[in-house]
């Protein structure tokens, strides 16, 4: 479905990515990992198209997008969600969702209709008591929230979803896990980065690890526990957190 | 030999000072990320300073450079940066441009109190216009000053960035503010001090150039606009690409002047620059959408559809009765205003709700109302060439500015909207003069009749209002509202922000060009100072100060636009003041961002949590922000 290959993006004197490749299948569900910094969502802005690699090429179904627009990618059923929050904040939480629909509505084809789309994915992510508010008065974790419901509301194929449970406090982040898990189950495939290593290593059934730019290791989850890099990388720049 | 050799000289002299004023621009622009639209307006009173303390005062030459350029202009930069542009890092180009244009404003007010344009000033040039001659060419000492004293400040500001410990935290700032921050420069002290910079190098340009031309207060504002156009050659970033650009600009200028047959010079020359400005966009290439931008204004809420056509009869209404107990003059001021409101719709919908800047609104309204004046005599296909040649000019405008920042569009209308005053409006081919233009006409009814016409346009505006608010609640607006919050998170559900905003300038453009139509139709003609750029800055101000998030703000600041010249007519000194007391209100705006309506909205909703009872309050006031 999605694949990355030897991708390199520097900026000024920094190598934000070097070398990186990885695939995603269609309806996997496959975890981005590494301390700040590392560049995972400069990586997410390559397959996106909102930063130009260097080098490398970008894959989706089987088409070079490396050169492609984001709006003409988003259109391929790519979907993100933002670490600093791109909300849009004059409009209320059911008018974000609803944006996104009525945009999918106007290049997809026999779409239903937007306001049902809304109802149901503000439904789904259990924002649905809150549609009618205004997006500048909510908390981080809800507006996380808001992010993945826009984004779900284009119905993509592929979602990224870059941190989408900081913020979120244990039963929230428990809730989102069973959100990831059923939404691959309906057949979406899943980019996750995410620093709730718990969440992480739930729900992912493939994990690459990122630092300084480079993949140093892939694998399942427990395989990646195990590495020795893996723990290396952590304890040299963000000490406990595999561990937590 | 000698003539081309003579032009190149003048060409390289004037190109020499713009260089200087867009190396100014390019300093402050990049280490602050706030353009200065009153770039050229300081050169313009640093001038006129000059002026004054060495002619008016008669003080020593070699002092008045002194005080201007090292004490007045460093000082003048600074203190705008420390009052009026740090409130803005990280706004949206809509409110920092609105606060430079302000300040533009302002100080052409305040010019205009200091310095009345009724006397003409004269500037003698240095060295009293001595001159040597240089194998059969006579080269002013004046002009071996300008190019000597460009050429220093050129190799002082290469070494100034290259060597100093200040210019290379500059340039580091540029690059990215926090990394410059986490290294342990300030990056507000080295903002200030580029600001301060800016200033002497506008300055110095001012001085320069002034005694070169007249004295006039708008012309050397304006003639900034070849600095920026210098300073798009050099993508706002480079210097020596900039300081070519000028160079260019001045060289092309001259040589055109000295070769080109005289129609085809006054219809060209003072278009260069925006020739030079659009062709150098062109070459720019799509920027990036940037995640993690500052979101957009909170806005107040739209009313319901029902509301709104309701508020929109009772209007209609209420104009229909005051109407009848207006005098002729009062009709055509109270007609002008409305005419104006509806003109100021197109401004909510592009800026307001789409977030996009345009500075030649009234270049499109005049447009309206060319292409009513000489299509059809007030038949719909006036109407409708009123529409489509301002929607069609706005649309190739979009098409090669879409892809770049909001700043782009603002600097194209601005180019545009000047070179369209000189090439168009105030030429043979345009009006000459005055260009009849007929009111429309409607079977069954005179309108003819200066009420049944006032009657009209509030019917017109009560329409256009009711539209823009329905439009606003429905998808298309949701996308625009959207877009102007975040771009890129627009683009990645799929929306293409450059199609969008094409759409809706083409569209505000149209809009304008309608209103041009009733405008013409109002007084019965045109003439090309009904749509001079700085009227249609001051539209834009007005606007922003009304309040561009609500259609009530649009329509207090159109009355208040239209009662601007009665004002005047009474009491001739208010003119210079109501620039002021405009250009002032702008600058506020650096703190208060949502404008009059803005405030309207809030007050209303506070006025409403103080009937409820405590529990209820809370909620209202926590919606109202
Ligand atoms: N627009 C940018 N300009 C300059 N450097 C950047 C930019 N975006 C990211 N970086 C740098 O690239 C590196 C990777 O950043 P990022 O992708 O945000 O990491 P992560 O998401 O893994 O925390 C960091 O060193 C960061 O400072
Ligand atoms: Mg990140």
């Amino acid at each position: 479905m999605l694949q990355v290959e030897s991708v390199d993006v520097r900026f000024g004197g920094v190598q934000a990515l070097a070398d990186v490749s990885l695939c995603v299948d269609s309806g996997s569900l496959v975890g981005l990992i590494g301390p700040n910094g590392a560049g995972k969502t400069t990586l997410f802005n390559v397959i996106t198209g909102l930063e130009m690699p260097a080098r490398g090429r970008v894959v989706l179904d089987g088409r070079d997008v490396t050169r492609l627009p984001p709006h003409r990618r988003a259109r391929l059923g790519l979907g993100r969600t933002f670490q600093r929050i791109e909300v849009f904040s004059s409009l209320s939480v059911r008018d974000n969702v609803l944006a996104a629909a009525e945009a999918r509505r106007s290049w997809g084809h026999d779409e239903p209709d937007p306001a049902r789309t809304a109802t149901d994915v503000l439904e789904r992510v259990g924002l649905a008591d809150l549609a009618g508010e205004r997006v500048d008065g909510l908390s981080t974790g809800l507006l996380r929230l808001v992010e993945v419901a826009r984004a779900l509301a284009s119905r993509p194929s592929l979602l990224l979803l870059d941190e989408p449970g900081s913020g979120l406090d244990g039963t929230e982040s428990e809730a989102l896990g069973t959100l990831l898990l059923d939404l691959v189950s309906d057949g979406v495939a899943i980019l996750l980065v995410e620093h709730d290593v718990e969440l992480v290593m739930r729900v992912c059934q493939q994990l690459h690890v990122l630092d300084f730019g480079r993949v140093i290791a892939s694998g399942t989850p427990s395989q990646v526990r195990q590495n020795a890099a893996v723990q290396a990388a952590y304890l040299g720049a963000d000490a406990g957190v595999v561990h937590a | 030999m000698t003539t081309f050799l003579a032009l190149t000289l003048v060409g390289l002299v004037v190109g020499c000072i713009y260089a200087l004023t867009a190396c100014g621009l390019v300093v402050t622009y990049t280490t602050s990320g706030v353009f200065n639209f009153a770039h050229g307006a300081i050169g313009m009173v640093a001038a006129f300073t000059y002026w004054q303390l060495s002619v008016g005062w008669g003080l020593p030459v070699w002092l008045s450079l002194l005080l201007v350029l090292l004490v007045m202009a460093p000082l003048m930069g600074a203190l705008v940066e420390r009052v009026l542009v740090r409130p803005l890092y990280g706004a949206p180009i809509g409110v920092t441009l609105v606060v430079t244009l302000g300040l533009l404003i302002s100080l052409i007010g305040l010019a205009n109190l200091a310095w009345p344009p009724t006397t003409t000033r004269v500037l003698p040039k240095f060295f009293a216009g001595r001159t040597v001659t240089l194998a059969s060419l006579v080269v002013s000492y004046n002009e071996i000053l300008v190019i000597v004293t460009a050429a220093l400040v050129a190799v002082t500001l290469r070494s100034f960035f290259t060597r100093t410990r200040t210019g290379i935290a500059m340039r580091a700032v540029v690059d990215d503010q926090e990394l410059a921050a986490l290294a342990g420069t300030n990056p507000q002290r080295v903002a200030q001090l580029s600001w301060a910079l800016g200033a002497t190098l506008a300055a110095l340009a001012g001085v320069l150039l002034a005694p070169l031309v007249t004295l006039d207060i708008l012309g050397l504002t304006l003639l900034v606009i070849n600095g920026y156009a210098a300073a798009m050659v050099g993508r706002l970033r480079h210097l020596p690409a900039t300081v070519s650009g000028a160079l260019a600009l001045g060289l092309l200028d001259s040589w055109l002047i000295g070769y080109a047959p005289g129609g085809v010079v006054n219809v060209l020359k003072p278009a260069l620059p925006m020739f030079l400005l659009f062709g150098a966009v062109l070459f720019l290439k799509q920027e990036r959408l940037r995640a993690g931008s500052l979101a957009g204004v909170r806005m107040p809420r739209t009313p319901s559809f029902r509301r709104s056509v309701g508020s929109a009869a009772a209007f209609v209404v209420a104009a229909w009765v005051v109407s009848g107990q207006l005098s002729a003059a009062n009709l055509a001021t109270g007609g002008q205003g409305l005419v104006l409101a509806f003109i100021m719709l197109s401004l909510v919908l592009l800026s307001g709700y789409g977030g996009q800047v345009s500075l030649c609104q009234l270049t499109f309204v005049g447009l309206g109302a060319f292409a009513m004046g000489k299509i059809g005599g007030g038949s719909p296909l006036g109407l409708l060439g009123a529409i489509a040649l301002p929607a069609a000019t706005g649309a190739l405008i979009a098409l090669t500015v879409v892809r770049l920042r909001g700043l782009y569009l603002a600097l194209a209308t601005l180019a545009f909207a000047q070179a369209m005053d000189v090439i168009f409006f105030s030429r043979a081919l345009g009006y000459g003069g005055n260009l009849e233009v007929a009111r429309p006409s409607l079977p069954g009814i005179d309108l003819g009749n200066d009420r049944t016409y006032f009657v009209l346009l509030a019917v017109v505006f009560a329409v256009g209002a009711v539209g823009v608010l329905a439009l606003r609640r429905r998808a298309f607006g949701r996308r625009l509202v959207a877009l102007n919050d975040s771009p890129a998170a627009c683009a990645t559900m799929g929306v293409s922000v450059a199609t969008t905003k094409l759409i809706v300038l083409t569209a505000s453009a149209g809009l304008a060009g309608l209103g041009g139509a009733l405008f013409g139709g109002l007084h019965g003609s045109v003439s090309p100072n009904d749509f001079v750029l700085l009227n249609s800055l001051l539209l834009l101000l007005l606007a922003t100060l009304g309040g561009l998030y609500t259609v009530s703000g649009a329509f207090l600041a159109a009355m208040f636009y239209a009662l601007f010249p009665v004002l005047q007519n009474r009491y001739p000194g208010l003119g210079q003041v109501s620039y002021l007391l405009t250009g002032l209100g702008a600058l506020s705006l650096g703190r208060n961002r949502y404008g009059m309506g803005g405030q309207l909205a809030d007050l209303g909703e506070r006025l409403r949590a103080w009937r409820l009872p405590a529990g209820q309050q809370a909620e209202v006031l926590h919606a109202a922000g």
